[in-house]
């Protein structure tokens, strides 16, 4: 009932006022239907994200945007892995076996049964020889056909220089493709008794991946680690050996001891779909380089928050997860820009395609299906410009992210932004953790608008009241003009490569610990701005919060998010570390204690 | 740069360890802070057509060309055109009240302007860095261009950098700053010694009618005179003036005639690039007084008398303050866009608040 008395809502402001106001007040209707109650919190897959994507079509359909050429509907589903669980997969080690919960299958575990003999890997890191850092715990080992059994992590009391190194390889995907290119029958990993979560087993993560690694691979207590070391040195003694970082420690095999191993894992499929349109071209000569210009955003969000990414505290977990800024907002602004489009046909050279992307949130799965099977040719694309989170606009400032993507985009932000007047924030790096980046990689020139983090960021707290809908009108009065000048330009923007900094080699799985700190990712300043603090959280209670500006951690000097990033895989979980910030423009010092990340 | 020239070797390393900004202070005068320039690498030295509608700028931003070039923006449309001849080096522009005239100071003459472009250009693709210095490049010579027939008339032909030109409100007039008093004559030795170090040293104030003729020097001082404006009522110039190591300065006036030089701050940094609001009540400066890599805009009441108040607060550069003809709005140019080089920014200014600021400073120690 509700989305429906909304609907006839937002037909009926759109007939009265033809004008900005309409503009204005769709905006806000699409982020309150979105981000209600009803389509609790559209995670990819369920009820409300059908919901949404319903209501978006229809929305798209009042516009006037067409379905693509060729296509019936704007819709375009695609499979992927909501997330996995162990089907029982059980070992047998001397006799003795062990099922759920003493072992588990990693979540891109192939499903295998497999019988071998067992050899230990140490911690099971290969830094390749391009890294010029000898360290191979595979060195002097023979582990073809065998079943190999490495420590989880990187060696806990090697310097901090060798822990960088080691810990950019020590994923447990790197771990287990070194082990099948050795030839191993299987991995099974057990988190050392010196480290953190000791002898605990490695949580099943919603791997989006589709495929297994091809090999089995699991995770196992303590306790079976125990019966698989049974008959020599404990493993605490090895870890301890291993743990200085000295690569010259070797594994070995455990003599005599012989393992089987089955595992089941059931991948969780679930549909979701996109919502692509279209704005055909309005100018008699229509071009031919590069016809098309999309604008997007993911309409997707956390639902209830139960896989990872929710910052919820505890009080507030498993609440409906609103996602109004993130990111009801850029849905709102899609559609508003394209009603603008719609409305004020201006001649443009070029079709505007109009995607709302699904399943963002777990890994730009959505936008990602796009681009591996384009309903467009991707050298017939223009531009891609990306909207997330764009409704909470403070001090009339706005980040334009990925303007090194091209070398039109300084005169094309310049012009539109004299009649807008934001403050902009432009910072040219297109590597970015929302949709954009799929286009970026696959040669599109790119942009994206946001207006940044904040303390509700991922929190059932994102909600409608909150967001800034005059300014978030300005954004889409903004980007509409930017958007025609790309739609009618005689040349398509030409795309620049922008390289990946080096310092970002490093994966968020092999972090251990968590900070609990929100950056703000729209203002630009040397440091890591704080947008928030998660409740409860390392961060909240060394007194950090928002606004704060931290230079210095653990003696690492940070000037941008990626040092930033760099310095937390240093970090030990419990061990305090001096964190050094500015706040009102006063230097200040505190110690943080890393807490562990599961 | 110029109107600031050296200052900006330290803007370019500034930006170091810089305190976060307390915005709500600076919200007492500034409002809707908006970023003007997006494209090129670097732009600054925005000054307002006489309507208002415009604004002239420098910006480093031409294909080909690592060194300023000379732009205006139309606030209607959003358009941008170049003003000056894509080639070589410019500085310092402004429109010429009444006419479709706009000055600049250029070395497009020089024959060597396109080999000095690829030098730079070469020398930054290797990778190197240098401390960014204004060079003072003696080839700099002004010129109005007319945006109708877009022919320049070139107003200066003597050696040593001629620049930093601003017109007279009745557009009759310039006053500029110029190095020649270190090419006309038979330097010392020790005075061959500081050209090479620092021609800035040489720098003084000249007027000159609006066709070039007439040209005649006004200040005789050690030390960097430049930036030169005259007020709104065209009866003063306003001016910097920096001590003779070039670590101090601070802003002073004069008549046109050169009479009357008198010092307006005594601030203890380096204060510079002054303008007069239109309402001829108080003037808007650039300081380092917070750190001598944190310049802030400030302004000051015109004749001195009161202790500065502070208008920017943000990390890095703030400077070349200067408010709208209607004095209801401010451009300048800033670094808080991020990165290391200064854009233009626009805000709106509120003039009441800031008479309100100055009556309740405190007089000058």
């Amino acid at each position: 009932m509700r989305s429906k008395s909304l609907l006839v809502l937002g037909l009926l402001l759109a007939i009265a006022s033809p004008d900005a106001q309409t503009v204005a007040t769709a905006t806000k209707a699409h982020v309150d239907f979105l981000a209600s109650d009803k389509l609790e919190g559209r995670e990819a897959g369920s009820n409300g994200e059908r919901l949404a994507a319903d209501y978006i079509s229809a929305q798209l359909a009042r516009i006037g945007a067409r379905p693509l050429p060729g296509r019936a509907d704007l819709f375009m589903p695609f499979e992927f892995t909501a997330g996995s669980r162990d089907g029982g997969s059980r070992m047998t080690v001397g006799g003795r076996v062990f099922t759920v919960p003493q072992v588990r299958a990693l979540s891109f575990s192939d499903d295998a049964e497999v019988t071998g003999q067992v050899v230990f890997a140490g911690y099971g890191i290969v830094v390749p020889e391009s890294q010029n850092f000898g360290y191979d715990s595979y060195a002097t080992l023979d582990v073809k056909d065998k079943i190999v059994v490495v420590l989880r992590y990187f060696p806990e009391d090697a310097d901090q220089q060798t822990r960088a190194i080691l810990a950019r390889y020590s994923d447990l995907r790197y771990k287990a493709m070194a082990a099948r290119q050795r030839g191993a029958r299987a991995l099974l990993v057990v988190t050392g008794p010196r480290s953190p979560n000791a002898g605990e087993l490695v949580p099943m993560t919603s791997d989006t991946a589709i495929a297994g690694s091809g090999i089995p691979a699991a995770s196992v207590t303590g306790a079976v680690a125990d019966a698989l070391f049974a008959a020599g040195k404990p493993l605490r003694d090895v870890q301890q050996e291993l743990d200085s970082g000295n690569p010259h420690v070797a594994g070995f095999d455990l003599a005599g001891v012989m393992a089987s191993i089955t595992t089941t894992v059931v991948r969780e499929r679930k549909t979701a779909r996109n919502i692509l349109a279209y704005l055909p071209a309005t100018s008699p000569n229509v071009t031919a380089d590069k016809a098309w210009v999309v604008i997007g955003a993911h309409y997707d969000h956390l639902g209830h928050g139960d896989r990872g990414t929710s910052l919820a505290g505890r009080d507030e977990a498993g609440g409906i997860h609103h996602g109004a800024d993130d990111n009801a907002s850029g849905t709102a602004a899609v559609l508003a820009v394209a009603d603008a489009l719609a409305k004020f046909a201006q001649p443009r050279r070029r079709h505007v395609l109009i995607a709302l992307w699904s399943a963002e949130e777990i890994g730009l799965v959505g936008s990602n299906a796009f681009v591996s099977t384009p309903p467009v040719p991707l050298n017939q694309i223009a531009a891609y410009i990306n909207f997330d989170m764009v409704g909470r606009m403070q001090d009339n400032k706005l980040a334009v992210q990925a303007s090194g993507s091209s070398p039109v985009w300084g005169r094309l932000l310049e012009r539109a932004n004299v009649a807008a007047g934001f403050d902009l924030a432009v910072q040219p790096d297109p590597y970015l953790p929302t949709d954009s980046a799929s286009f970026n990689q696959a040669g599109v020139v790119t942009l994206n608008f946001t207006t940044g983090a904040h303390a509700d960021y991922h929190k059932p707290s994102d909600t409608s009241d909150k967001i800034n809908y005059e300014d978030l009108d300005r954004i889409v009065a903004m980007t509409a003009s930017l958007i025609r000048s790309v739609a009618d330009a005689e040349e398509a923007p030409l795309f620049t490569k922008v390289d990946q900094p080096a310092s970002r080699g490093g994966t968020v799985a092999g972090l251990r610990v968590t900070t609990g700190t929100i950056p703000d990712y729209a203002t630009e300043v040397k440091g890591l701005l704080l947008g928030g603090v998660t409740g409860g959280g390392p961060a909240e209670q060394s007194g950090l919060m928002k606004g704060d500006i931290i230079v210095e951690i653990a003696g690492q000097g940070i000037a941008n998010i990626y040092d930033y990033t760099y310095a937390l895989e240093l970090l030990r979980v419990n061990q305090p570390v001096k964190v050094v910030y500015m706040r009102n423009g006063e230097r200040r010092e505190t110690m943080l204690t890393p807490a562990a990340r599961r | 740069m110029h109107r600031l020239a050296r200052l900006l070797c330290f803007v370019a390393v500034l930006l170091g360890a810089a305190p976060h900004a307390q915005e709500t202070a600076e919200r007492d005068f500034l409002s809707r802070v908006r970023r003007l320039t997006v494209e090129g690498r670097r732009a600054g030295e925005g000054y307002w057509s006489p309507d208002g509608q415009r604004i002239v700028f420098q910006s480093e931003r031409e294909p080909g060309n690592p060194f300023y070039q000379i732009y205006a923006l139309d606030f209607a449309s959003g358009d941008t055109r170049r003003i000056s001849p894509g080639h070589g080096k410019t500085t310092c522009a402004f429109f010429r009240p009444g006419t479709d005239q706009i000055l600049f100071a250029s070395t497009h003459h020089d024959p060597r302007s396109k080999m000095l472009q690829q030098e730079e250009l070469d020398f930054r693709a290797s990778g190197k860095e240098r401390r960014y210095a204004w060079d003072y490049d003696p080839e700099f010579e002004i010129y109005a261009a007319s945006e109708r027939t877009g022919q320049l008339t070139r107003l200066t032909n003597a050696r040593g950098y001629d620049a930093e030109a601003s017109y007279s409100p009745d557009g009759q007039w310039i006053v500029f700053s110029s190095m020649r008093d270190a090419y006309n004559r038979s330097l010392s030795a020790a005075e061959q010694k500081q050209l090479e170090v620092d021609p800035s040293y040489f720098a003084e104030i000249y007027i000159m009618r609006a066709d070039g003729s007439g040209q005649r020097r006004l200040t005789n001082a050690i030390g960097y005179d430049g930036g030169p404006f005259f007020s709104p009522d065209g009866s003063q110039v306003i001016w910097r003036r920096f001590d003779a190591q070039g670590l101090i300065a601070d802003v002073w006036m004069m008549k046109p005639d050169g009479m009357n030089q008198r010092q307006i701050t005594n601030f203890g940094a380096m204060s510079w690039a002054p303008y007069i609001h239109p309402s001829g009540a108080y003037i808007l400066f650039a300081s380092n007084k917070l750190g001598f890599e944190n310049f802030e805009v400030f302004m000051v009441d015109i004749d001195g008398r009161k202790e500065p108040v502070r208008i920017t607060y943000s990390d890095g550069f703030d400077g070349l303050p200067v408010p709208s003809p209607d004095g209801r709005r401010l451009a300048w140019t800033s670094s808080r866009g991020g990165g290391r080089e200064g854009q233009l920014f626009l805000a709106d200014w509120n003039h009441e608040r800031a008479l309100t600021a100055l009556k309740m400073a405190p007089e000058r120690k």
